[in-house]
């Protein structure tokens, strides 16, 4: 059977699982301006961006011929988890016979969840299933520590695009581990690469670290983000951001790995005391958490209308002023021009260069 | 002391309940007046570009009644009426929106978190965070609920019998009870299904006037709010997973019904620009009204719409239902 997925951070990791499962894998293609106007042609006018991405991602799917699409849902209050629902039936309405099979939150449906499980399992052994589960997510958190790395050393990098290039060798390492040995070597092969880009030295006083929040999607995404990070990195700032997929995993299905997003929300208690969809009350935290590390801004993104980063949008100016710190908000969706964003994003990490500067020099 | 409430949002559903409420408290509620343009560009000034109209209409009539000089305005959280259901995040979030987002209302917001499992939210413990601020005792606080409770039981008996939500306030305020009233009958030939939430439907600044201009037509229309909830209930239970949001899925509900037993002629769907949960509620809409063979129109609204283009789309498809009505029957 042919199966397909959304296209999200790092699909090398969790194609893995499907892979294990002895599926057919077609990995939509990475989203491009075709999938986009492809997404926003047959979706709601106003769904957000995220939404009309997917869209377009399982269509160029179906295109490929993909019979099945495993996504995740949720139970509000943010609309992303009602996404599945209008998806498949506006696939059904374009005439193509994917089925889209949801996950929602195990403590939301036990018994849909674990039909869903069922259905993903097929005729492997639950142990197969758990081997594999587990596999993907050792892959996607070393994954996730790679990029974290790299966006941290990449401003400093002798040779432009050295880092870049590391993080596809890296990504090709990883895409051949099957077993726990693979997974040891593709890490000792992954130090090696990462050893070989060659480093400036630049004293930790003139360093810019900026911090990205924001909805996950767009967060994850770096072919809807226009890059944002290498975009930053390139303009000698390193980056860090608010989520990481195997984070997002941590706290969503391991019992008691989820503990730093609890810190993370405790922090937002003052401002937002009640979860509000997406990841709004994370993002609030998120502010202060970076801001105590010592990052120097933070650039939010969002999709245009998203409903809960409006109300952190909302509460950026009062933050942003108590904690003296310079955040940035973007907007994204299929018309934000990239020249314009860069403009802004140019502006600011010159903004924060001068604050920076000013308070040496006092 | 005096208490603002704004007259926007969800004011028109539950005005009822909550100025006999402050009022046998002992306080002295203020109103803000009729959405004007004024009143919206003053919205539009500090709030964020991509907030719905509503929302900033909301805004808007925060500021007329900081300017009349009230000691608290009321912006309770709505945060659910329905199990397992929410509002909208900007719902949620609207006390948060305002304290840190709009001057002027920090030392002045009176908020509480509601909660409730049905849209009876006259339950007394919704309203414990107001006992400090406001000084008052439990008891009193249980008394002015129970009786504000019957007051909102009454206005919706009233709405339910086909009178608009406007019309059932003002009702219930001049002390008709709804028991020597009867449902309001129309002859007419075109039957309309209005759809939107009760500050699109009823806010006659922002939809310039709808229900005036329908009602000048002698058509004749059916909201949302004029349904049993249960009836609704139902017909959202069609969904295996149903939406998120209360308001959203009394929408649902109510046009779901209409189109599956052809009650009306078609429907006229009144969205706000940037309306999250309507993107897809419309979408719902749109694929059920293919099924039903009866015609759909959205129409958006925002600060910049123009009078005679709403006039010019719904006398079209006005015109449009009543030949499409000659030529069937």
């Amino acid at each position: 059977m042919k199966v397909s997925f959304p296209y999200m951070g790092p699909v090398t990791a969790y194609r893995k699982l499907f892979e294990q499962l002895g599926y057919e894998v077609i990995v939509p293609p990475r989203p491009t301006q075709r999938t986009v106007e492809l997404g926003a042609k047959n979706s709601p006018e106003f769904a957000c961006f995220p939404f009309k991405v997917l869209m377009g991602s399982y269509i160029e799917a179906c295109e490929l011929g993909a019979e099945l699409i495993f996504s995740s849902g949720g139970h509000g209050p943010c609309r992303a988890g009602f996404y599945g629902e209008i998806h498949a039936r506006n696939l059904k309405n374009l005439g193509y016979q994917a089925e889209v099979v949801i996950f929602d939150e195990p403590l939301y449906n036990w018994k849909g969840f674990y039909n869903n499980v069922k259905r993903l399992k097929g005729d492997n052994s639950f142990f197969r299933l758990l081997r594999a589960t587990f596999l993907t997510y050792r892959v996607m958190s070393e994954l996730d520590k790679c990029e974290r790395l790299l966006h941290r050393i990449s401003p400093y990098q002798r040779k432009a695009g050295s880092a870049e290039k590391a993080w596809l060798l890296i990504q090709k390492e990883y895409a051949n581990v099957f077993n726990g040995k693979g997974l040891a070597l593709a890490r000792s092969k992954t130090e090696e690469i990462i050893k070989e880009i060659e480093l400036s030295k630049v004293e930790e006083r003139d360093r810019i670290k900026i911090g990205i929040i924001g909805e996950i999607y767009v967060v994850l995404e770096p072919s809807i983000n226009m890059g944002i990070e290498n975009i930053l990195n390139d303009l000698g700032c390193e980056t860090e951001r608010s989520q990481y997929l195997s984070e997002w995993v941590d706290y969503m299905l391991i019992p008691g790995k989820g503990k730093k997003e609890k810190g993370i929300m405790a922090k937002a208690e003052k401002y937002i005391d009640i979860v509000i969809g997406g990841h709004a009350k994370q993002n609030i935290g998120h502010i202060i958490d970076f801001k105590e590390r010592g990052f120097d801004g933070i650039v939010h993104l969002k999709p245009f209308a998203c409903l809960p980063e409006l109300v952190t949008e909302s509460i950026i100016p009062e933050m942003s002023r108590v904690y003296d710190i310079p955040i940035l908000t973007l907007s994204l969706d299929e018309q934000s021009g990239l020249t314009n964003n860069l403009t802004r994003i140019e502006a600011f990490v010159d903004l924060i260069r001068k604050k920076d500067r000013a308070r040496h020099i006092s | 002391m005096q208490i603002g409430i704004p007259g926007a949002l969800l004011y028109q559903y539950y005005i009822s309940f909550w100025r006999p409420f402050f009022e046998e408290l002992g306080f002295q509620v203020v109103i803000s007046g009729n959405t004007n343009k004024e009143l919206v560009n003053r919205g539009v000034k500090v709030s964020v570009p991509e907030l719905c109209v509503p929302v900033k209409i909301f805004i808007g009539h925060v500021f007329e009644l900081l300017d009349k000089g009230v000691d608290f305005v009321f912006i309770p959280r709505m945060e659910a009426i329905r199990r397992g259901e929410f509002f909208c995040p900007k719902f949620m979030g609207l006390p948060a929106i305002m304290k840190y987002g709009v001057p002027g209302v920090k030392g002045k917001l009176l908020t509480c978190q509601i909660n409730a499992r049905s849209d009876d939210i006259s339950n007394y413990k919704h309203y414990l965070p107001l006992l400090d601020k406001l000084d008052l005792s439990i008891k009193e606080l249980k008394k002015a609920a129970a009786f504000s409770g019957e007051k909102w039981k009454r206005f919706r008996t009233i709405n339910k019998m086909g009178y608009m939500s406007c019309e059932a306030n003002k009702m219930v305020v001049e002390g008709v009870s709804g028991k020597e009233l009867l449902p309001k009958e129309n002859n007419n030939h075109i039957k309309l299904g209005l759809l939107g939430y009760v500050y699109n439907i009823y806010d006659d600044f922002v939809n310039m006037g709808i229900t005036g201009k329908l009602n000048q037509m002698g058509i004749d229309f059916i909201t949302f709010d004029m349904y049993e909830e249960e009836l609704l209930d139902q017909y959202v239970a069609q969904l295996s997973k149903p939406l998120f949001w209360t308001f959203t899925n009394k929408l649902l509900g109510a046009g779901y019904q209409m189109l599956q037993k052809k009650l009306v002629d078609g429907i006229i769907h009144i969205t706000a620009f940037g309306c999250g949960p309507d993107a897809f509620l419309g979408r719902l809409l749109e694929l059920e009204s293919d099924r039903a063979k009866i015609p759909y129109m959205l129409i958006r609204i925002d600060e910049h719409t123009g009078e005679n283009h709403l006039q010019t789309r719904v006398e079209a498809f006005i015109d449009m239902l009543k030949r499409r009505k000659s030529k069937i029957s």
